[in-house]
């Protein structure tokens, strides 16, 4: 029997690139879905006493690819699935085009949402499981056919059409699901995890592709994913979640840069963030942080009112801003532990302190060569480069 | 799957249409078959021919016959003249079934009568039934097998059956039940039949535990050259059988002739019928000379009317002369209602003087068991302090329900809970009607005693009678924490052994290389397929002891045969038997498809490890098994629990009512001990807390199962 | 070794195949045989002098009864299937609200139908008997249905909770947002999804009312309405029982049950599967 859960639960084995075509992205649509806006203000969901979201406001403008990304837990599916109508708000709105879509069922929201497990309905085959949709809102058949012909071409379906889902593979099923959505031609897209039932090379690939669909069909779409990978290629705005808050909302290349929490700062960039208890001091006029085995400079411009001598802080440096310090200009040591060798470019790890954090450096391949465990290696950080974060709010400190 | 749901939705629109046909002019039940029954349709026609009246014939099976009676008659829906045997006039009398027939036996017609057969029917100077035929137990012999061939006995017949030794008993003096109302079988004349008896048996003069198809068999092959046995034999047998039937003979011990018990058929009226002298002319037609002719031809039966008699064909046939002699020496059975709690008791005793126990003691005991069981219920007390209880009772659910109502966010689920709510709302409604309420109707019944025409209020007096044992040992036989014991050990033997069956093959028959997969599962789920009414009675066949097949094996073996029945380890052995078999193809197939749910890769991980076949099983099957399979375990229990058609028919309770379990000794509360319903009633509500506070236990224990 | 294996498989289950087999027959023995059981100790079930009587009785064919026995085959198919229907149609919905949503009274509900299994019948057939006769559905075969359907309906929702729980939730919730009702996505999605499920449910319900005879032959009164146990039954009578025809008319009986497990075993396998009889 095709057992529906078998079909979605585990990651499929990934087909090669040469195995199925890849999406044919320059085939025009002839009637391409209208972007809308879609609207978030204020919403509160909580699950028996368990708040989930306290709070959220999320604005996409029409036609933007916007990313939910956060760790799980953190409230980003159930705003997603909120915003289909999947679950009801305990407080706020929904916006969808202007109309106010908070007390409506899915059906009458007009929008297309692909599941992290794909959902196909097992009984049909995938013509059916793309028709599904336009059946139920009574499109006429020729439209369904052509609908289907086009999807089908677009994600390479066209030979999978009279199959049951538990016949493909993984990344067929994922390009079903997507085909699904497509043939819906909705007002919005949503995106529940799709990959994460991929394989790594897959999931590169399909990542482009929907990006690559994005551009071509110009739908307004949301986009909840876990993978900061993802978060930062996909996206036009990022929403990082956290809690059931959004702790911060941007380009992905401005919130890369400014984080402006220690969560944040942390949640994107891999390897993490290094951080490091110190302290403000003042010494010969400058503004220094002191303290955890690192002694830097910092950008009076940058945060002059917002220290004061003696204040505890953490600092943040990401492990691509360290570089290897000149005789003399270091900010730190790093006592190596483990060289991790890339070929094009290398991590150090190792301790700035015993007792303190353990701290990532990234290196040049070729400085790497000469780096051995057990080495003192001497860093500095440009000080434009550093993040100074609240010890206690974990706010970004900051002029602004 | 569309096309199977129209059919199947035809067959329920075609279910609903009542079936038309014309309201009859009189209504008539029996449980007659073969001979008997084509005699009476036959009789319906020519009524109908000669005096214009249509009578609208029901055959029903004997096994709910009675219950149907009690409960169609009361509430007129039942028959207007039904046929039956005389001795239930008593309970039918009691619980409103019948009515005197008045006129349909009129003065004139009283000496055309068999004398024995009218004063069966009379009870307290009114007449309940018009005689039909009688039935009594006679001597047939083989006139083929001369007297002292050997190896063959020289008399069979069922030893153990109380109605059979009835006439042994005659010969001693004795009766089952004294002319008033008395126990009859613990006095000198007993002993001395059941001790007379087991040293016949002893000589092998005649065989044991018999059954009646056994005495059959022995008899028509020529392997006894005598039997005690009714005219219900005589068209069993093969017609190359050259046999003739003389009346029971003369016991030399006593010097005196046994007379056996002797049953009337009659034709009885219900309250309604009783009112339409149409139904009152029919009974007396059917009881008269010209409806008798033919009973006696073609029904081959003794019938009660004198006048048929003269006729030739009837006067010559030597078998219908040979009963009818026999009948005008035999003791009609009594009518009384004590009659029906006589039987268990007597076969009990009987049973363990055979199996060698002292009879005075075996007797003793059983009458005590009769009298226990007729005890009076006790007097009706208050109903005030449960009416209290009940109110206090209402009282607390009322304010968890207020409480309930005033929790926050209460109001918030019940809005939610209206769309749940349409999808459930014709379950609930069906199975609180037609389930709930019966059986809570059932158990309110558990604070009544008496019959159910009239139900005396005893409050707890019946859970009182059955915690206490009856005033016995709390551990005496039969107590209530006896059976419990053996239910318990009766439950747990089958569900381990369904399971380790049913997990067994279902491991070994989902191996992915496992060729003849399907065949196989076919075959073994068999047992499922068939009547178990049919299969449980060909298992008590083959525990037999002298014919049966298991000990046919065990010889075959070298084993010494094992009387099956005769002690209390074996008898539960061959009830778990039984059930076991009935029961493992269930759990294969819960097996079978849970284990589908494992992904093989689990078990090639495990493999990968290290692990041995058996570690596998153990560490990955077992434990990924139990979600599934746990539910499985706790319904089977249940219903294992409650299982009480297998005791029934197997072991029936043997040896001496040790085997029995909690809802078979319910069954024989209300329907061999005088009907005592509530009592049974209160049975049932005791099984039910058990199982409700023993399966909240498991799933406490074995995590959330039920829930 | 795999070889061994292999043997030792097919051995244990011929084992179990002879335990399940060899007292049916017996009950084939008994049923070709003209007599009853046999007189002699014998371990293999072989008829003395074996014949097809017992089963001419049963089917009618020597007293031309079998316009009557096709009657009752009728009787019994349209009573069982339409058990089968009501049985699914009212649990199927109510299986699924358990499965899927969270109402007030779920678990007192879910208690009360685990306790309808547990609270021996003994004392029911009565009140049941006065019910059905408020309802004016005695003596009608929709009466005999409401009563084995509402009788199937508790393991039946069991049965088919589980199969529900092992449906994802993502089908219905796709089909949501591809514009389905919930009633809709329950119908469309769900449903077929549990098919197999449904099958065995449907199997169960038969079979509990094809064997059934107390209830029928108390609650009907026309002999024309009455089913075939209700008619097997009356080969077994108060001083003697009709062996032959009784072991015949079991066969005879359990011939459509067995076709219908032949036909449905890979339903019953995956139909329990899905999700088992989870509670």
């Amino acid at each position: 029997m095709s057992e529906p859960g078998a079909s979605t639960a585990a990651p499929m084995r990934a087909e090669g690139p040469a195995a199925g075509p890849s999406i044919d992205s320059e085939r025009r649509l002839p009637e391409a879905p209208r972007p809308v806006r879609c609207a978030v203000r204020g919403v509160r969901k909580s699950f028996g006493g368990n708040p989930i979201l306290r709070g959220v406001d999320v604005d996409i403008p029409e036609g933007a690819f916007a990313v939910l990304v956060g760790p799980s837990g953190c409230g980003k599916s159930t705003l997603l699935r909120l915003v289909a109508g999947l679950e009801t708000a305990d407080a706020g709105t929904i916006e969808l085009a202007g109309r106010d879509v908070t007390a409506l069922p899915p059906r009458d929201r007009d929008v297309a949402m692909v599941f992290q497990s794909y959902a196909l309905y097992p009984h049909l085959t995938v013509r059916d499981n793309l028709a599904f949709g336009l059946k139920l809102r009574k499109v006429p058949a020729a439209e369904i056919a052509t609908r289907i012909r086009e999807a089908s071409a677009m994600l390479g379906l066209d030979t999978l059409l009279d199959r049951l889902p538990k016949q493909l593979s993984g990344g067929q099923r994922q390009r079903v699901a997507m085909g699904r959505a497509i043939v819906r031609r909705a007002n919005i897209f949503l995106f529940d995890e799709p990959l994460s039932n991929l394989d790594a090379a897959l999931r590169a690939e399909v990542r482009v592709e929907i990006r690559r669909l994005h551009d071509r069909l110009g739908a307004t779409t949301l986009y909840v994913t876990h993978d900061q990978v993802e978060a930062m290629t996909l996206a036009d705005t990022l929403w990082v979640m956290n809690g059931g808050v959004v702790e911060q909302k941007g380009t992905p290349l401005e919130v890369y840069e400014r984080p402006r929490t220690r969560f944040v700062a942390t949640f994107l960039g891999s390897p993490q963030m290094n951080l490091v208890d110190a302290v403000v001091v003042r010494e010969d006029r400058a503004l220094l942080v002191d303290g955890g085995g690192v002694r830097v400079l910092l950008d009076e411009e940058r945060f002059g009112d917002a220290l004061s001598e003696g204040q505890r802080v953490v600092v943040g440096v990401r492990p691509h801003d360290f570089t290897i310090a000149r005789e003399g200009a270091a900010a730190c040591t790093l006592k190596v532990e483990l060289v991790e060798a890339l070929g094009f470019e290398a991590f150090a790890y190792g301790w700035l302190r015993a007792s303190g954090p353990r701290v990532v450096a990234r290196l040049e391949a070729s400085d790497a060569k000469r780096v051995r465990s057990g080495d003192q290696l001497p860093l500095a950080v440009e000080p434009a480069r550093l993040h100074l974060f609240d010890p206690h709010t974990g706010l970004a400190l900051d002029r602004s | 799957m569309r096309r199977l749901f129209a059919l199947l939705l035809v067959a329920a629109i075609v279910s609903v249409l009542p079936a038309c046909s014309e309201p009859p002019s009189i209504v008539l039940w029996h449980s007659y078959r073969g001979e008997e029954e084509r005699a009476l349709v036959e009789l319906a026609k020519r009524y109908e021919r000669e005096h214009g009246l249509h009578v609208e014939l029901l055959a029903l099976p004997f096994d709910a016959y009675t219950a149907k009676l009690q409960a169609a008659v009361p509430r007129a829906h039942g028959p207007d003249v039904f046929i039956d045997a005389h001795e239930r006039l008593g309970i039918y009398r009691r619980e409103g079934v019948v009515a005197p027939v008045g006129d349909a036996v009129p003065p004139e017609d009283v000496g055309s009568y068999e004398p024995t057969a009218l004063d069966a029917v009379t009870i307290d100077g009114s007449r309940w039934g018009v005689p039909l035929s009688t039935k009594c137990l006679a001597l047939y012999v083989n006139d083929d097998v001369p007297a002292g061939a050997p190896d063959v006995y020289p008399l069979a017949y069922e030893a153990e059956n109380p109605y059979h030794h009835a006439a042994v008993l005659s010969a001693f003096g004795g009766a089952l039940l004294a002319p008033d109302g008395s126990y009859g079988f613990d006095d000198d004349a007993a002993v001395r039949s059941v001790l007379y008896v087991r040293e016949l048996i002893a000589k092998h003069a005649i065989p044991g535990d018999a059954n009646g198809a056994l005495v059959k068999q022995l008899f028509a092959s020529g392997r006894a050259r005598t039997s005690i046995d009714g005219p219900w034999l005589a068209a069993d047998l093969p017609p190359s059988l050259h046999f003739h039937v003389e009346p029971l003979p003369v016991v030399q011990e006593t010097g005196r002739r046994m007379r056996p018990l002797l049953t009337v058929e009659a034709v009885m009226l219900s309250p309604s019928g009783a009112r339409r002298p149409e139904a009152r002319a029919f009974a007396r037609w059917l009881g008269g000379p010209e409806a008798a002719l033919v009973r006696a031809t073609e029904a081959h039966q003794v019938v009660a009317s004198e006048p048929a008699w003269r006729d030739p064909r009837v006067a010559g046939d030597p078998l219908l002369a040979a009963f009818h002699e026999q009948a005008r020496a035999a003791d009609p059975m009594p009518t009384s209602t004590r009659m029906r709690a006589v039987w268990v008791p007597v076969q009990e005793a009987m049973r363990r003087v055979f199996r060698g126990e002292d009879a005075r003691v075996a007797l003793d005991d059983g009458k005590r068991r009769f009298e226990d069981a007729l005890k009076p219920p006790p007097p009706p007390p208050s109903p005030a302090p449960l009416a209290i209880a009940l109110g206090a009772l209402a009282l607390v659910g009322a304010l968890f329900a207020v409480r309930r109502a005033r929790t926050p966010g209460f109001r918030q689920q019940l809005r939610e809970s209206r769309t749940p709510y349409r999808y459930v709302a014709h379950a609930a409604v069906v199975v609180f009607v037609l389930v709930v309420l019966p059986l809570a109707a059932g158990a309110l019944t558990s604070l009544f005693a008496g019959t159910r025409a009239d139900p005396r209020y005893v409050g707890l007096g019946n859970y009182l009678a059955i915690l206490t044992a009856r005033g016995g040992p709390l551990l005496g036989h039969g107590s209530f924490y006896v059976t419990l014991i053996v239910t318990v050990l009766w439950t747990v033997c089958n569900v381990t052994l369904h399971v380790a069956i049913g997990v067994a093959l279902g491991v070994v028959l989902s191996r992915p290389v496992m060729r003849l997969k399907g065949f196989y599962r076919v075959l073994l789920v068999l047992p499922w397929a068939v009547p178990s009414y049919v299969t449980a009675l060909a298992w008590k066949g083959m525990f037999h002891r002298q014919f049966g097949a298991i000990n046919a094996i065990l010889s075959f073996l070298g084993v010494q045969p094992v009387s099956w029945f005769s002690h209390f380890s074996t008898a539960l052995a061959a009830n778990v038997a039984t059930n076991t078999w009935l029961g493992f193809p269930f759990m294969m197939v819960v097996t079978l498809g849970a284990l589908t749910s494992i992904p093989r890769e689990v078990l090639e991980a495990a493999e990968v490890d290290g692990a041995t076949r058996w570690q596998r099983f153990r560490g990955v099957t077992v434990p990924l098994l139990k979600p599934t399979m746990l539910p499985a375990v706790v319904l089977g229990s249940v219903w294992t629990f409650n299982m009480f058609n297998v005791v029934f028919l197997v072991s029936g309770g043997e040896p001496d009512g040790s085997t029995e379990i909690l809802v078979s000794d319910a069954y024989r509360w209300a329907f061999t001990r005088d009907a005592q319903y509530g009592y049974a009633a209160a049975y049932a509500v005791l099984i039910f807390l058990i199982l409700a506070a023993g399966s909240r236990l498991l799933s406490r224990v074995g995590g959330e199962a039920t829930t | 070794m795999k070889r061994l294996e292999s043997v030792l498989a097919h051995l244990g289950v011929i084992v179990g195949v002879v335990f399940a087999v060899y007292p049916l027959l017996w009950v084939v023995s008994v049923a070709l045989s003209p007599g009853a059981m046999s007189s002699h100790a014998q371990a293999l079930p072989w008829p003395e002098s074996p014949s097809l009587d017992a089963f001419a009785d049963v089917l009618g064919l020597r007293d031309g009864h079998s316009a009557v026995f096709a009657r009752q085959v009728v009787n019994s198919l349209v009573v069982s299937l339409a058990t089968a229907a009501v049985a699914v149609a009212v649990a199927t919905p109510a299986a699924y609200a358990l499965a899927r949503f969270r109402f007030v009274g779920k678990t007192w509900g879910t208690r009360t139908l685990l306790a309808t299994q547990m609270f021996p019948a003994v004392a029911s057939a009565v009140p049941l008997y006065l019910l059905l006769e408020a309802m004016h559905l005695l003596d009608s075969r929709a009466g005999l249905v409401l009563v084995y359907a509402s009788t199937a309906v508790p393991f039946a929702i069991f049965q088919m909770r589980g199969a529900f729980d092992a449906v994802p939730i993502d089908l219905e919730e796709a089909a949501m947002v591809d514009g389905a009702s919930r009633a809709g996505a329950f119908w469309r999605v769900a449903l077929p999804a549990v098919r197999p499920a449904i099958a065995v449910t449907a199997l169960f319900a038969f079979m509990s009312a094809w064997n059934e005879f107390i209830l029928a032959a108390t609650l009907l009164s026309r002999e024309s309405a009455f089913t075939l146990p209700v008619v097997l039954q009356r080969y077994v009578g108060e001083h003697d029982t009709a062996w032959g025809p009784f072991a015949a008319g079991a066969i005879l009986v359990s011939v459509p049950v067995m076709a219908l497990f032949y036909v449905a075993q890979r339903q019953l396998v995956a139909g329990l599967t899905a999700g088992g009889v989870k509670g």
